[in-house]
């Protein structure tokens, strides 16, 4: 059986957010309106995060305003699906199994049987779960261009990345059809599909003939949080292991940038 | 006279002011409003119309009004446990009070994670027919069932006398009373019978009731991502603040009742004071947990760990940290103190002065748990503030509206003083007649369902839990059920006419006790208590001095005549 995950090429990342339009075309995901954007309410099932590296402020929406600010701000882009972690906390305190781990190894939602608690948003420590805050609204056009191979989420319930769950359904029953094993780079996500600095790479991580499972082993690679014990399944890869000048390892890079936010 | 020292107890059953009206007025209208905005509002305008957000803090005011809720439902039940294993006797006219504030504040906690969470339509069926038995959310919900339905096993056995008395007082409402009372008849076999088996629902309750609340440390101890949170000292921390909260809050609504009704003899002073000693002990244990917590988070803590508790003390949360500390815990500790070690001071006064400032304080320290973890999250997103907005102070305020409109529904319905056992009907019930070969057939059957209650029960628990893996079956239900079904045991030891012993047989029938073998008395039509059976004094001449009507106070047509 395979398990699906997902390495991105840090170095590679230019911030672009493809990805992240990409991700909410593909998965019909809502949008919010500004009043609940400024109260954290958007929804992005793959969020760029942007980090400040010189430990002077952070800008998680972009590099421009803190930009104007100092004279020679870095940032390092963090793409951040959901990890699909191997041993994951959101599974294990929903009430209602709204969320299971899969035999392919994704972290499933199923929106219609979450009640809403809110448990399993706390209980990640990458944030990556989105509640519906309010009514599910597609302004302008983007009614129009939804995708009819993903349902909608109601209001009140949990959403996030699935690995585009529906993608992996198609080739699945694709492959069934002619008796044959999925082949790599055959299922991908639309995130992978998007990216014009080819960061992410998408297959299966047991697989040794994968890219993914060879990029997995590199002396580059890390996962995020790994010292939590969640497994994550998608690895990032940066060159010096993330550190900055400051020797510091990114977790506490992440904690004094925040700081320093306030 | 014995009808007017025995009218006392049940004066709120009697006596409705117009105070008491508009009260119960205005807070069912806030009820009425907390259901509105929790379950309408909530439901179809989404969970938008609160301050809180993905990325800020998901959970709030409405958490931290749960945990409160749960913390106070704590005591109730404890205090009436405690007084009634430990006799205490000072303390016995508690016991009730504290049940009926576990009852309506264990309700209202329901209420709020039904209304907290996005979709209450599925909330119950879902958590009982796909419960995950690895999620906190399911363990709270077994355990507060259990809970709920043993304290309200324990309070209906505890009081099943005094309803049973009620309908001797009030003929009006007797059709009720006696329903309720379930055929009690007052003998000496069932008064034994049922201290008994509350003795035994006292001792299992107990633990029960530190069971709820270490689930609920657990909802938030066992996340490991949550620094603030992942701790292992969660459970006995949440347990001894909900004994803090608990105890404050029910010397608050003791003060009240005892205020309102004017019950000064059952609720003395020096019950107050002892009260107040206990809870000073127990702010003191609290502070100490406080101080070991925050110790250990500014220490040599994880980076993460330390910005929670730094934003605790110094940082966006520090008015609150330290005038709830200060304000809400040392300066009522050394009132208390006082109050406790000058044997001068005896008054209630005194002690509400300091639990009230506690209870808020509480109320803010659970809000200090919940939401200062969500601003110091492991990766940097751009975090919106919170602040509780007017609709979330809104429900917060109805919550407590409601609990008022429950509370004083039940005070007006149920007797809230233990009535003591030197007052009898003057024309009591008349007890079923039963012949002691039917009454040793009853016995018998009466022990078998009991034991096959125990063994459904038992087995329903058993099939659950080891069903928990199976996706297709309701396992939550099932062991639930099996809780449920346990709890149906006290209730058939005191409902069941018993298998008499040899020697309560041999003693019964030497004494000639009515209510073994016959019917002492004709069918009691008569109303009024006395005491040790002297005769009853009017009752209309006890409300006349009591209530007159240059107060204001309505008259029941009921008690008119009655003597």
């Amino acid at each position: 059986m395979p398990r699906w995950g997902m390495v991105i090429d840090l170095d590679r990342c230019t911030g672009c957010q493809a990805c992240s339009i990409a991700c909410r075309t593909e998965n019909n995901v809502p949008a919010c309106g500004d009043r609940n954007a400024w109260k954290g309410r958007a929804i992005f099932w793959n969020k760029v995060v942007a980090v400040r590296m010189d430990g002077h402020g952070e800008t998680a929406h972009g590099p421009h305003g803190a930009a104007a600010a100092h004279s020679r701000p870095r940032f390092r882009f963090l793409p951040m699906p959901c990890m699909h972690c191997e041993r994951p906390p959101c599974t294990m305190v929903c009430p209602v199994r709204a969320t299971t781990k899969n035999v392919e190894g994704i972290v499933m939602q199923v929106p219609s049987r979450c009640i809403g608690c809110r448990l399993c948003q706390a209980a990640c420590p990458y944030s990556r779960r989105y509640f519906n805050w309010q009514e599910v609204s597609f302004p302008g056009d983007l009614g129009q261009a939804l995708n009819p191979d993903v349902a909608l989420r109601t209001l009140g319930v949990i959403e996030k990345c699935t690995f585009c769950i529906h993608r992996f359904q198609k080739v699945r029953e694709q492959a069934r059809a002619e008796d044959r094993e999925i082949r790599e780079g055959e299922y991908v996500t639309a995130c992978v599909q998007a990216c014009p600095a080819r960061a992410r790479t998408f297959g299966d991580l047991d697989n040794p003939s994968h890219a993914v499972a060879k990029l997995a082993q590199s002396p580059r690679a890390f996962r995020l949080l790994h010292e939590l014990g969640t497994g994550p399944q998608v690895v990032y890869l940066h060159e010096g292991s993330w550190q900055d000048d400051s020797g510091l390892p990114v977790r506490d890079l992440l904690s004094k940038e925040k700081e320093d936010h306030g | 006279m014995a009808d007017r020292d025995a009218f006392t107890y049940f004066r709120p059953l009697i006596h409705t002011s117009w105070g008491s009206l508009a009260l119960l007025a205005l807070s069912a209208a806030g009820a009425a409003w907390y259901f509105f905005g929790a379950f309408y509002l909530q439901f179809f305008h989404g969970h938008q119309l609160t301050g809180q957000g993905t990325h800020g803090a998901m959970w709030g005011s409405m958490v931290a009004n749960i945990v409160q809720l749960i913390g106070v439902s704590h005591v109730g039940i404890a205090i009436s446990a405690t007084v009634r294993i430990l006799k205490l006797r000072r303390y016995q006219q508690l016991a009730r009070v504290a049940e009926l504030v576990t009852l309506v504040s264990l309700t209202a906690a329901v209420c709020n994670i039904a209304g907290d969470v996005g979709r209450p339509d599925r909330f119950l069926t879902n958590v009982i027919k796909n419960g995950n038995y690895t999620g906190p959310f399911v363990w709270s919900a077994s355990v507060i069932t259990n809970y709920l339905v043993g304290s309200c096993v324990y309070l209906y056995l505890a009081m099943r006398r005094d309803i049973y008395l009620c309908s001797c007082v009030l003929p009006r409402r007797r059709w009720l009373y006696r329903i309720l009372s379930l055929g009690y008849t007052d003998t000496p076999e069932e008064r034994e019978n049922h201290e008994r088996t509350v003795w035994w629902c006292a001792v299992i309750i107990l633990p029960i009731m530190v069971s709820v609340h270490s689930v609920y440390g657990w909802v938030f101890g066992l996340n490991s991502g949550r620094p603030g949170w992942f701790n292992p000292f969660q459970a006995p921390y949440f347990v001894l603040g909900a004994i803090v909260t608990g105890f404050s809050g029910v010397i608050v609504i003791t003060a009240l009742v005892r205020r309102v009704y004017k019950w000064e003899e059952f609720f003395p002073n020096r019950m107050f004071k002892g009260l107040g000693i206990f809870l000073g002990f127990v702010t003191l244990l609290y502070l100490y947990f406080l101080f070991s917590e925050v110790l250990t988070g500014v220490y040599t803590a994880p980076e993460a760990e330390r910005g929670v508790l730094h934003d605790l003390l110094f940082g966006r949360f520090a008015t609150i940290a330290w005038a709830a500390t200060v304000g809400g815990m040392v300066v009522p500790f050394f009132i208390l103190f006082v109050q406790g070690a000058n044997p001068r001071i005896c008054s209630m006064r005194v002690v509400v002065a300091a639990a009230l400032p506690i209870f808020i304080a509480m109320w803010c320290w659970r809000y200090l748990i919940t939401v200062p973890s969500f601003f110091h999250s492991h990766v940097p997103y751009r975090l919106a503030e919170y602040a509780p907005t007017l609709f979330d102070w809104s429900l917060v305020v109805a919550t407590y509206s409601f609990g008022v409109f429950f509370y004083l529904s039940l005070v007006k319905l149920l007797p809230v003083l233990e009535i003591p056992e030197k007052f009898k009907p003057a024309c009591p019930a008349r007890p079923p007649r039963i012949t002691l070969g039917e009454r040793r057939r009853w016995g018998a059957l009466k022990r078998v369902s009991i034991g096959a209650t125990l063994a459904t029960g038992a087995g329903l628990i058993a099939a659950g839990i080891a069903s928990r893996h199976r996706v297709e079956i309701p396992a939550p239900a099932i062991w639930i059920s099996g809780i449920v079904c346990l709890w149906t045991i006290p209730l058939q030891a005191c409902l069941l006419p018993g298998f008499p012993s040899a020697g309560r047989v041999r003693a019964h029938m030497a004494r000639m006790e009515p209510g073994l073998l016959r019917a002492p008395r004709p069918a009691a039509t008569a109303v009024g208590l006395t005491e040790c059976a002297a005769s009853p004094a009017t009752i209309e001449y006890w409300i006349d001095e009591q209530f007159g009507a240059s107060r204001g106070i309505r008259r029941r047509p009921e008690i008119r005549g009655i003597g």
